[in-house]
């Protein structure tokens, strides 16, 4: 009978799961427009420092091993925060992507592809980084790389802008003139 | 009302498999089959088994024993046709996104084999009340391993797509939901029937079976008939803010 009682309290999770899930699809249907409030800028420059590895080398010389966990474990929780915002922009860029694929252009349908695949591959790399950010919080000598999460941030910011930039070429870009 | 063999016991029992067939010539006739033929091909075996099976309870030479061994085979085939149609809806989720393909059906893969595992152990330790009709507990306890398999796939699915925002298009979820709602409700019911639990009350759950099952039908027809909302099909242009907001992004960017 306890098998049973647990069987059925994860059936009704799971259909409290996929319905709210199905009420989500169909509110977000209905709000595309919300999209751009969703994408929040990252100051790359403080986040490359955070992840320099050459950075946690130099606090570790130079701070006793107690002291050392607690500015890493702080650090951690900083670089956490700031995969979260990535991945959420991701998020942001792949519902972006994905309305702009449907468009006739097909210079417009490619740029959207490519931003999408793009913010998959950071969505999914994102979710390991937060997952090795955590077990570092357990071990915070240990030590992990995320300079590709990094790298294909800035992957899918030149989609995104190239996609931006066919889809309103009336737009002033202010970073043609830099390129 | 509430019992078995009542009218609404055989309407309930009918109406989904005869929807399934109006549901399979639908698709054939729009053409819609071309994208789904695992799911057609499960509408039709679905409808085809449930009309044998009906008939099969009815008749009266045909004996508990033949009844219950026809429907243990077909639900054994059944559940290998839905693992099938799980396996279409995910290809269609991820079929114009290559990049998420791989990590998609390693993880369906391995979520499916841990759930396998979890099933047969559910399995294992589910009771055999009664000796003289342990086909029948055979028969439940089959069901719950099928749905508990049936159930976890689906709930990854929807995981899965709304963790990377993945857009359904509207047929594809539409089954999905359906298969969500009535795998779920169906898991506890067989797993309570499984447990020997509720002995006098097996017709309500029967009921309750076949109810979901109803709607689960009147919900795949409603995504079928209701045409997709433009809205989402259409290509909405990223609108000047996330311009502004990628401009100043790829301003620092360069200037670091």
């Amino acid at each position: 009978m306890t098998l049973a009682i647990i069987l059925v309290v994860a059936a009704v999770v799971a259909l409290g799961v996929i319905l709210r899930l199905a009420i989500t699809r169909s509110l977000q249907a209905k709000g595309n427009a919300s999209l751009a409030a969703t994408i929040r800028p990252i100051d790359i420059e403080a986040f490359r420092n955070l992840i320099d590895p050459a950075e946690d080398d130099y606090l570790r010389w130079r701070l006793p091993p107690a002291q050392f966990r607690v500015v890493r474990r702080e650090r951690l929780h900083a670089m956490a925060a700031y995969v979260h915002v990535v991945a959420s922009n991701a998020a942001a860029l792949v519902r972006v992507g994905q309305l702009a694929v449907a468009s006739g252009d097909p210079r417009v349908a490619g740029a959207a592809q490519r931003v999408v695949n793009d913010a998959l591959l950071l969505r999914r790399n994102s979710t390991v980084v937060l997952l090795r950010i955590y077990l570092a919080l357990a071990w915070p000598n240990s030590g992990f790389a995320t300079g590709r999460l990094v790298d294909g941030y800035e992957q899918l910011s030149g989609a995104a802008m190239l996609l931006g930039r066919l889809q309103n070429p009336a737009v002033p870009v202010r970073l043609s003139a830099m390129l | 009302m509430l019992q078995a063999h009542s009218f609404l016991w055989n309407y309930l029992w009918l109406a989904p498999s005869g929807l399934q067939v109006g549901l399979a010539v639908l698709l054939w006739r729009r053409g819609i089959y071309r994208s789904f033929p695992v799911f057609l091909s499960y509408l039709i075996f679905e409808a085809t088994e449930e009309f044998a099976l009906f008939a099969m309870d009815v008749l009266p030479r045909v004996s508990p024993e033949a009844f219950w061994k026809a429907y243990c085979v077909g639900r054994l085939i059944e559940g290998l046709v839905k693992f099938a149609v799980i396996g279409e809806l995910f290809s269609h989720l991820l079929r114009r996104w290559p990049a998420l393909a791989k990590l998609g059906n390693r993880l369906l893969r391995g979520t499916g084999a841990v759930l396998v595992l979890l099933a047969i152990l559910a399995a294992a330790y589910a009771p055999i009340d009664d000796p003289r009709f342990s086909l029948v507990s055979r028969a439940h306890i089959l069901q719950q391993t099928l749905y508990v398999v049936q159930c976890g796939l689906i709930l990854f699915l929807f995981l899965f797509a709304s963790h990377f925002r993945l857009a359904w298009d509207n047929q594809t979820f539409g089954i999905a939901l359906g298969f969500g709602i009535v795998w779920c409700e169906h898991m506890a019911t067989w797993a309570v029937m499984a447990s020997g639990a509720l002995l006098d009350k097996r017709e309500l759950l029967d009921f309750l079976n076949m109810a979901t099952y109803h709607v689960c039908v009147l919900i795949w027809f409603y995504y079928f008939l209701v045409p997709q909302r433009s809205a989402s099909a259409s290509a909405v242009p990223a609108q000047e803010h996330n311009l502004e907001v990628w401009n100043y992004e790829l301003e620092r960017l360069l200037q670091r």
